[in-house]
């Protein structure tokens, strides 16, 4: 039998919320996660991983007192460490344009709009596991490439240059 | 079809150059790394984990109807001093109201869900002097205890009393404008 990539995961999950903390840590490990991390805020994850390095975080954007928002910008905002181009997936309960553009902007990888179904989850999942986007390294952006759909433009393709890692 | 593109605010100065700062790093994928020799392109859905997965939602639903019934009568009890200027209690009345917007439609309760998230909408935009007249947080929260108790309530008449809850969201707002 194969082996699961989820088996061999590490993922910190960020909530507020007692109930979606375990929520979420169940469906993990019904995917067969073994190593779940959990922190109730923003300040609790940055503590956290001074000490460990997930494969993968899930967070919270509504918490307090550092939301999910403050939380992935610090985490991205950190030089020289791969710690900073960990993916992230923002599960929220505001899913106006304005939330998601904003969660785009600072270094989200992806966006789950609450309330969560297995599917949805699920598929998030895969498309941060398999499908990783090229990272963007910038004076004024830290993430990974927000342009999804490869359309022709104006203006210079920087995207030619791409150092691997 | 050809994409406009405004001058990025990445781009510094000159759009039309490379800001030496700028870099793109290809990242290998996780499933790569962690199977390597394994790895089997491109990773799929597994019908039988999201089962799995599916099984282990109704196993806690449960558990989260009973939690939820003694949500919504805590939402009751604090209506009232919330409405009275108890912080403590707007506080937790919008944390309940919070988790259930997030939660409640994962477990089959959409409509109780729904309820909550335009309560929390409300909430969010409220000033201070909107919580001195009670009527649209007590709406709400009656609709959401109505929404538990008949879960099999007609679509038609969920909708038309979201629609009327935004009415009298507006109505409060316009209110309070014209001071």
């Amino acid at each position: 039998m194969s082996r699961s990539v989820f088996e061999a995961m590490s993922i910190l999950v960020v909530d507020d919320s007692a109930y979606m903390r375990h929520l979420l840590m169940t469906l993990l490990q019904a995917l067969g996660v073994r190593e779940v991390h959990l922190a109730i805020d923003g300040d609790e994850a940055l503590e956290l991983l001074q000490t460990s390095e997930p494969d993968l975080i899930i967070t919270d954007a509504a918490m307090m007192p550092m939301d999910g928002f403050s939380f992935a910008h610090r985490l991205r905002s950190i030089r020289g460490r791969a710690l900073s181009m960990i993916p992230i997936i923002m599960v929220s309960g505001h899913t106006d344009i304005v939330s998601v553009e904003r969660a785009r902007d600072i270094g989200i990888t992806e966006f789950l709009s609450k309330p969560i179904s297995a599917r949805s989850l699920y598929e998030r999942l895969i498309q941060v596991i398999d499908r990783p986007r090229q990272f963007v390294e910038a004076p004024t952006y830290r993430g990974p490439d927000r342009r999804r759909r490869d359309r022709p433009f104006e203006g210079q393709d920087r995207r030619n240059t791409v150092a691997l890692i | 079809m050809q994409e406009r593109r405004s001058p990025s605010r990445l781009a510094g100065k000159d759009a039309t150059e490379t800001p030496a700062e700028v870099r793109f790093v290809r990242v290998p994928s996780i499933a790569e790394r962690k199977l390597g020799a394994d790895y089997v392109a491109p990773m799929r859905l597994d019908p039988r984990v999201l089962e799995q997965m599916q099984t282990t939602i109704r196993d806690l639903e449960t558990k989260y109807a009973e939690s939820l019934q003694s949500q919504v009568a805590m939402l009751q009890i604090l209506v009232e001093p919330a409405c009275k200027g108890d912080a403590e209690a707007r506080s937790r009345l919008y944390a309940l109201a919070h988790d259930m917007r997030g939660l409640a439609g994962t477990f089959g309760h959409a409509i109780v869900g729904q309820f909550a998230d335009s309560l929390c909408r409300y909430v969010e935009n409220s000033r201070a002097e909107d919580w001195n007249d009670d009527t649209v947080v007590t709406f709400h929260v009656d609709a959401i205890r109505d929404a538990l108790e008949n879960p099999r309530t007609d679509p038609t008449v969920t909708m038309e009393t979201l629609n009327a809850l935004e009415r009298l969201i507006s109505a409060a707002r316009r209110q309070r404008n014209a001071g």
